[in-house]
C-alpha cells in the first residue's frame, strides 16, 4: 500500500490532482483511493488530499494514515501547518518553493534529516498554465521522485484524464508536468 | 366496502371514480356515468338535511347562479336550463336559495316533511318594496 | 440522445457513481433541492440532462419538503423517479417520505449520510439513515463508490415491480464514500438500462381512462388496513425479490450482494456488526487479525429495512460476543444496531454476549486502532461469557473514556 498526503489550500486543486493521479494510475490495474478533509471548504483555507494505491482491493478507509510521500502545493503551509504529522522515518516529502532543498530546511527546521525534494510549482504554473495552480506540475515532481509511473505514458493518460479542458490547458498542463519532472530535485 | 376483506383494495393511498375505463366522460350526463362505490356520487346525503330547497320553475330565468355556487353539484341544469335538484346529494345548506336574484325567489327553504304541492300553491308573491 | 462510452474501470467518488446510475436507468424526473455532501449527484444528474444524455425533467424546487413532494407527484403522475438528499434536507423531507411510502410510489432516494446539527456539521454519520427508518421505504446501505453505483440498479429494479411498489433509499457515507474516488467497474448503458428495464406504470394519474385519486384519506375504518399491507409486503415480498435482483446481478456482473454481508464468520468467535465505509476497514482489521490466527469476523448490514431478522439469527447462532457499531447518537438509549440485533437474537439459539459502541459521529475518523481495541473488548467477553464492559461505550472522543449502562 502506498499511501500520499497532499497539503494545499482550497482551491489550488489538490482534490483535482489527486483524483487525477488515482484515474492515470487506475488505468494501470492498480486499485486507487482519492479524498480530502475538506474542513470548512472556504477558498484559501488550508486542507489535505490522500491517495492510496495498492495491488489488492483497497478496504481501509481511515482518514489517519502514516504517508509514504507528502506533497505540499502551496509554500506557506510548510511553516504554518504541521507538515510532519504522522510521518515515518523513510516519509518523502516533496514542497513546492522558491527556495532552494537546502534553504528550505534551513527555514524549516523539522525537515532536518529527513528525504526532501522541492521543484516550484506556483512558479511553473503561472508561467505556463497561467495560473497559479500547482497540481498538475506537482505531479511531474512526484513521477521524478517516486518512479511509480514513467512519465511519457502518464503524460498520455492525464490529457485523457483533463479531456474536457481546451486543448492550449492541456498542452500548458503538459509542458507543467514536464518541467516539473525535470526541476525537482 | 364494510365488507370487503383486510387487503381488499389497491395498493397505494388511492380510489377510483369509475368502474372500468371512462371514455368521454365529459359529455356523459352523471346519471349515465359508471361511478364506483368509492365515488361521492353513489353515497346519498339526504339525511343530513333538516331543510330542503324547494325550486319554483314559475320565477326562474335561468341565471345559473344557484349551479355556480351549489357546493354540492345537487342543482341539475340541462342544456343551461334549471330543471331541478338532485335531492340525494343536496345537504341543505340554503346557499342556492341566498344567491338566487328573482323576485320573489325561484328557491326557498321549507322544513324537510312539508309536502311540495302545497308549498308551490303558497308560494310568496312579488316583494313590491324591494327593487 | 447520446450515449457514453465508459471505461471498464472508472475512478469515481460514490456521488459520481450513483448520478452515473441515475443517468443509466433514464430517470424521468428528478425534483431535487442540492445539499453538501449529496449536491454532486443532481448537479452531474443536471450536467447529463442538459448536454444530452437523458431524456427527462430537472424540477428545481424551494425546499427538500418541495424536492420529495415534486418526486411523489411524479411519481403517481407515471413516472420513474430520483432524487438525493442529505442530513437537515433529509429531516426536511421526513413528512412526505411517509407520503410516498404510504402512496406506494417506487421513489429511489440517494442520501448521502451526514450528521444532523445542532452543531452544524456536513461530514459523515448515520443520523439521518436512522431517521428515516420507521418511514416504510426500503432501505440499502452503500460501503463503497461501487456498491453506491450498483445497490441503485437493485434499488429501481426491486422498487418499481408490481409485488413491491415500495419507494428505495441507497445509503452511502457523507465525503467517506461521496468524495472518496475509487475504481468503480461500470455497466455499459445498455446493459444497465436492460438490468432495470422499461418502467411499468402502475395506477398513474396520467392514464387518462382510468381517472385515479392518489393521496387519499382513510381513518379508523381503513387506516390500520392500509399499513398492515404496506407492513405484510414489507416483510414478506421485499426479501425474494431482492434476492432475486441480487442474483440476477451477480450473474450480469460476477459481483455479490447479500442482505447481511458476513466477512471472515466461518470461524469466527467475536464479530462487529455495522455499516458504511466502517465494514471496509473493520474486514481488513479482521484479515490482520486471522493472519494471527484470532477467530474475528465482521458482519456488514446490507438492507436496514426491512431489517434482516432470520439471516441475523442464522449469522450469529455460533457467535460468542458481538459488538454493535452504531454512528448515530441515541440519546437517551442504546443504538439502534444494538436494538436491532437483540430484537433478532432475544428468542433464537444464540447467547452471545452483545455490547453497543457509538462511533464517528459529525464524520469522527473511525481508525483501525478502534477497530482492534473493540476485537479486545469482545474476545474478553467472549472468553468471560459475559459483559466485560459497559454495555455502550463512546468510541474516538476527547477526554476520559465515556460509558453507559
Amino acid at each position: 500500500m502506498l499511501e500520499i498526503r497532499w497539503h494545499s489550500r482550497a482551491g489550488q486543486g489538490a482534490v483535482t490532482g489527486a483524483k487525477g493521479l488515482a484515474d492515470v494510475i487506475s488505468g494501470t490495474g492498480k486499485h486507487v483511493q482519492a479524498f480530502a478533509f475538506y474542513g470548512s471548504a472556504k477558498r484559501g483555507a488550508a486542507m489535505t488530499a490522500y491517495n492510496r494505491v495498492s495491488d489488492s482491493e483497497i478496504l481501509n478507509h481511515e482518514k489517519f494514515m502514516h504517508p509514504d510521500y507528502i506533497l505540499v502545493i502551496d509554500p506557506a503551509l510548510t511553516y504554518t501547518t504541521d507538515i510532519t504529522l504522522n510521518e515515518k522515518d523513510d516519509t518523502v516529502y516533496i514542497v513546492t518553493t522558491h527556495m532552494s532543498t537546502q534553504e528550505l530546511i534551513e527555514s524549516q527546521p523539522k525537515l532536518k534529516g529527513k528525504k526532501v525534494f522541492t521543484v516550484n510549482c506556483i512558479k511553473i504554473a503561472q508561467e505556463t498554465i497561467g495560473r497559479p495552480i500547482p497540481n498538475t506540475p506537482m505531479l511531474g515532481a512526484l513521477l521524478k521522485v517516486s518512479n511509480i509511473l514513467e512519465i511519457d505514458s502518464f503524460k498520455e493518460s492525464m490529457k485523457k484524464v483533463l479531456g474536457k479542458l481546451p486543448q492550449k490547458i492541456i498542452d500548458a498542463n503538459m509542458i507543467a508536468i514536464q518541467r516539473a519532472f525535470d526541476e525537482v530535485k | 366496502m364494510q365488507d370487503n376483506g383486510w387487503n381488499d383494495f389497491e395498493i397505494g393511498s388511492l380510489l377510483r371514480s369509475f368502474n372500468g375505463k371512462a371514455e368521454n366522460i365529459a359529455t356523459t350526463l352523471q346519471e349515465d356515468r359508471n361511478y364506483s362505490n368509492s365515488n361521492s356520487f353513489t353515497a346519498s346525503v339526504a339525511d343530513w338535511r333538516i331543510e330542503k330547497p324547494v325550486f319554483n320553475k314559475d320565477f326562474c330565468i335561468d341565471c345559473q347562479f344557484c349551479w355556480v355556487y351549489c357546493p354540492d353539484i345537487s342543482i341539475i341544469s340541462r342544456d343551461k336550463k334549471m330543471i331541478g335538484i338532485d335531492m340525494d346529494h343536496c345537504k341543505g345548506c340554503g346557499i342556492c336559495v341566498e344567491v338566487c336574484p328573482t323576485n320573489p325567489k325561484s328557491l326557498l327553504m321549507y322544513g324537510e316533511h312539508e309536502d311540495e304541492e302545497s308549498i308551490l300553491a303558497a308560494w310568496p308573491s312579488k316583494d313590491k318594496e324591494k327593487k | 440522445m447520446r450515449k457514453m462510452e465508459l471505461k471498464d474501470i472508472e475512478v469515481w467518488d460514490g456521488n459520481m457513481a450513483a448520478s452515473h446510475a441515475m443517468r443509466q436507468v433514464q430517470i424521468d424526473v428528478v425534483a431535487a433541492y442540492p445539499i453538501t455532501p449529496s449536491t454532486p449527484i443532481v448537479e452531474n444528474y443536471a450536467t447529463f440532462l442538459a448536454n444530452d444524455y437523458v431524456e427527462g425533467e430537472f424540477v428545481m424546487v424551494e425546499s427538500e419538503h418541495a424536492a420529495m413532494s415534486g418526486c411523489v407527484g411524479a411519481s403517481a403522475a407515471g413516472g420513474r423517479v430520483a432524487t438525493a438528499t442529505s442530513s437537515q434536507g433529509f429531516a426536511l423531507m421526513v413528512e412526505t417520505l411517509y407520503q410516498a411510502s404510504g402512496m406506494r410510489l417506487p421513489i429511489i432516494l440517494n442520501v448521502v449520510n451526514r450528521a444532523l446539527a445542532a452543531p452544524l456539521n456536513v461530514n459523515g454519520d448515520h443520523s439521518d439513515m436512522y431517521l428515516g427508518r420507521d418511514s416504510g421505504w426500503i432501505q440499502l446501505d452503500a460501503y463503497n463508490p461501487q456498491d453506491a453505483y450498483d445497490l441503485n440498479f437493485i434499488a429501481f429494479k426491486v422498487s418499481e415491480d408490481h409485488d413491491v411498489r415500495l419507494p428505495c433509499m441507497v445509503h452511502q457515507d457523507g465525503f467517506m464514500t461521496s468524495h472518496t474516488a475509487m475504481g468503480v467497474k461500470t455497466l455499459q448503458d445498455d446493459i444497465a438500462y436492460n438490468f432495470v428495464g422499461d418502467f411499468k406504470p402502475m395506477n398513474d394519474m396520467l392514464d387518462l381512462d382510468n381517472p385515479v385519486t392518489h393521496g387519499v384519506q382513510t381513518e379508523e375504518d381503513w387506516h390500520f388496513e392500509h399499513k398492515a399491507r404496506q407492513q405484510n409486503d414489507l416483510m414478506t415480498k421485499v426479501y425474494p425479490k431482492l434476492q432475486a435482483a441480487f442474483n440476477e446481478f451477480e450473474e450480469l456482473t460476477g459481483r455479490k450482494y447479500s442482505m447481511v454481508e458476513t466477512y471472515n464468520m466461518e470461524e469466527a468467535e467475536v464479530a462487529v456488526v455495522c455499516m458504511g465505509t466502517s465494514v471496509k476497514t473493520a474486514i481488513e482489521v479482521s484479515n490482520e487479525l486471522n493472519a494471527k490466527g484470532i477467530k474475528a469476523g465482521v458482519v456488514g448490514i446490507r438492507v436496514i429495512r426491512p431489517w434482516p431478522f432470520e439471516k441475523i439469527a442464522e449469522v450469529f447462532k455460533d457467535i460468542k460476543a458481538i459488538g454493535a457499531l452504531d454512528r448515530s447518537a441515541p440519546h437517551g438509549t442504546v443504538g439502534m444496531l444494538f436494538n436491532e440485533l437483540a430484537g433478532s437474537l432475544i428468542n433464537s439459539d444464540s447467547n452471545a454476549v452483545l455490547n453497543n459502541y457509538i462511533y464517528g459521529l459529525g464524520g469522527r475518523d473511525l481508525t483501525k486502532k478502534h477497530i482492534y481495541s473493540i476485537y479486545e473488548d469482545l474476545l474478553a467477553n467472549a472468553k468471560a461469557g459475559k459483559l466485560t464492559t459497559a454495555t455502550q461505550q463512546y468510541i474516538g472522543t476527547r477526554g476520559p473514556k465515556l460509558e453507559f449502562l
